[in-house]
């Protein structure tokens, strides 16, 4: 490899440069919530000064930090999909939510609440399983030489999505469930619920992931090729792919059971990286991991203080900032055709 | 060395004393309605209520300067409106709740989330948390409250006053000489009802009406083919929307001028908070629906 000192300079710089919006984004969601901003509290707690209002300690440490890393677990995963998808389907408009995968975890996980299973595993299983049906949904629909394109492809998406949410509304209609009401809050993103005990299962779940998918990154540029160049380069094409969708759904669905369904993070965030960092995915991957997490915790954020009393699901503000931006990518790759 | 053994001793002894001078009030134990052991203080002082019905029920027993926080749609009696909110009761700020530094939070099981209340506990906020399913468990709530609150004379006296009551009506109505069908809608689209294991259904049988939609199902669904079907005696529309959707909804039923409850003009408009909340008011939507269901019984009271 005649780039690497490149490459790991290249690393090394996006790393840091990530990682500093990455903290800036922990410090305001720490700092910021319905209680008032304390970014002097912060400051001296983090100085390991004992801060003066236990009260407020207790507010930064133990209900906003668990929240803030919950969401930046779960937008460096949608974002991880987002990449992984966008690769292998070589689309550049694939993102878990658009193409089903999410709906379909929500469609399980959906079910399991209603079986009265517990959060995990038995909800996350049940996501898990509903994923894996509608990736092959989409595999099966799409096959062949049409995965090429990205028409058919986002219109299988479509379609899956729009009988993944009747099926959830059917479950819903259908159901006389007590829990309905919190099943519609999480059902429309909700990062509330997050204590710290559950934020380290699913970092637990989530972190090699993400170390398996930094290590498949170059093989997934290579795929991005073309499958003979791929081959002739030594990548078995059939195994790493299938990891690939895997694994993507595994983390997609570990997140949709815990938060519901968080829109066009996968879209938004890889997108603006590319745009910026060009297409390598040595680089994207890292850097979709530390920006997809910023990106999440200031959406949080948003949703957290936007509204005077209780919070905006935080999914109806991925949505609203990502919808507009897939509108825009679809006029600019016309535009290139 | 031994000095300073010496100094750290005499240290610890002071601290001792004077942690056990200013501890708050006694602690003590108790099991809420869930089986769960809750510790809380003697005499909490900073109490906040989860959902409106607590609320009601805090004031009723005159404990409202306890109150700290109360829940969004906490609107009786009118003082509560003032009090802080923490979010509404299916989604609690749990951010605001801690920053009250509550010394006793009250949760009700049908409404709060258990991850909330598991959250809360976790920060060391003693929760108690009710279920009241029907009358008798809405006034043994209220003699909880009472003894957590150190109200117990005040509970006793308000609860003898609603079994009184109650009485009053049972008794009224047990002369009647039949159970007129009552149709209670409590959702206008889609058409809702309520099922045997809620509050409405016992007051509208304890005011000597009989429940059309009783059966299992708490909250049924019902298509208009099957009101119809069901031909009821009485509407009472329960809602909290104003006067003119209860006038679009009649003006709808009116269309079948055959409905015996529409031949006879009864179909009325109730003040939903008075039965859907688990509080002392559901005794006032008690005498209500006895004077609607049995306007021949309590004749001489209007």
């Amino acid at each position: 490899m005649t780039d690497k000192p490149f490459l790991l300079k290249r690393l090394f710089t996006v790393s840091f440069l990530m990682i500093f919006i990455l903290i800036v984004a922990v410090f305001l969601g720490l700092s910021i919530g319905s209680t008032g901003s304390e970014f002097k509290a912060v400051f001296q707690s983090l100085a390991e000064e004992s801060v003066a209002d236990s009260m407020t300690a207790t507010i930064i440490w133990d209900i906003r930090f668990p929240r803030v890393l919950l969401a930046a677990l779960v937008g460096a995963t949608l974002s991880l999909g987002g990449l992984v998808f966008q690769v292998l389907l070589r689309n550049p408009l694939a993102e878990p939510y658009i193409l089903g995968v999410s709906g379909g975890s929500a469609v399980g996980a959906i079910i399991g609440i209603l079986m009265g299973l517990s959060r995990f595993p038995g909800v996350a299983f049940a996501a898990f399983a509903g994923s894996l049906v509608t990736l092959f949904l989409i595999l099966a629909m799409s096959s062949g030489q049409a995965i090429l394109k990205k028409d058919s492809l986002l219109l299988s998406g479509v379609m899956i999505n729009a009988f993944c949410s009747a099926v959830i509304m059917f479950l819903i209609s259908m159901s006389q469930h007590s829990r309905l009401h919190n099943i519609i809050f999480w059902l429309m993103g909700d990062l509330s619920m997050s204590d710290i005990r559950q934020v380290a299962i699913l970092a637990a779940m989530l972190l090699p992931c993400f170390l398996l998918l930094f290590r498949l990154s170059h093989s997934m540029n290579l795929l991005l090729m073309g499958q003979e160049m791929a081959q002739t380069m030594g990548v078995n094409i059939k195994l790493v792919t299938m990891t690939l969708l895997v694994v993507t759904s595994f983390m997609v669905s570990a997140t949709v059971s815990h938060c519901g369904l968080l829109g066009f993070v996968g879209l938004v965030i890889p997108h603006m990286l590319r745009l910026t960092l060009g297409p390598d995915n040595r680089v994207l991957v890292p850097s979709c991991v530390l920006g997809g997490g910023a990106y999440m915790i200031l959406c949080d954020l948003l949703a957290r203080v936007l509204p005077e009393h209780g919070e905006i699901p935080v999914g109806v503000i991925t949505a609203m900032i990502g919808a507009p931006v897939f509108i825009l990518l679809l006029k600019r790759s016309d535009l290139c055709r | 060395m031994i000095k300073l053994c010496g100094t750290i001793l005499k240290l610890i002894v002071v601290l001792m004393i004077v942690a056990a001078t200013f501890s708050p009030a006694v602690a003590r134990q108790v099991t809420d309605q869930l089986g769960r052991q809750v510790v809380l203080s003697d005499d909490p002082q900073r109490v906040v209520s989860l959902a409106p019905s607590i609320t009601e029920i805090i004031f009723a027993l005159g404990q409202e300067h306890r109150l700290k926080g109360v829940t969004r749609y906490s609107d009786f009696p009118e003082e509560a409106v003032n009090l802080p909110r923490v979010g509404s009761y299916v989604q609690l700020d749990l951010e605001k709740i801690v920053a009250l530094k509550p010394a006793l939070c009250i949760a009700i099981k049908d409404g709060n989330p258990v991850e909330v209340v598991e959250r809360l506990e976790s920060l060391k906020i003693p929760v108690y948390a009710v279920d009241p399913r029907n009358l008798n468990a809405v006034m043994e709530t209220i003699l909880e409250i009472g003894m957590l609150l150190d109200a117990s004379e005040a509970a006793k006296a308000l609860v003898a006053n609603m079994r009184y009551r109650i009485q009053r009506v049972r008794s009224r109505v047990a002369e009647a000489s039949c159970r007129p069908l009552v149709f209670y809608q409590v959702g206008i689209f889609p058409i809702v009802s309520v099922g045997t294991n809620t509050f409405i259904h016992e007051l509208i049988v304890f005011a000597g009406g009989s429940n059309l939609a009783e059966g299992p199902i708490p909250y049924p669904r019902f298509s208009r083919e099957q009101v119809l079907f069901l031909s009821p005696e009485i509407f009472i529309i329960s809602s909290m929307a104003k006067g003119e959707v209860f006038e679009r909804i009649k003006a709808e039923w009116n269309r079948w001028p055959d409905l015996p409850a529409i031949k006879n003009h009864r179909i009325f408009l109730v003040n939903s908070s008075l039965f859907d909340r688990p509080t002392p008011r559901l005794v006032d939507g008690l005498e209500l629906l006895g004077r609607l269901i049995h306007p021949e019984l309590f004749e001489e009271e209007q």
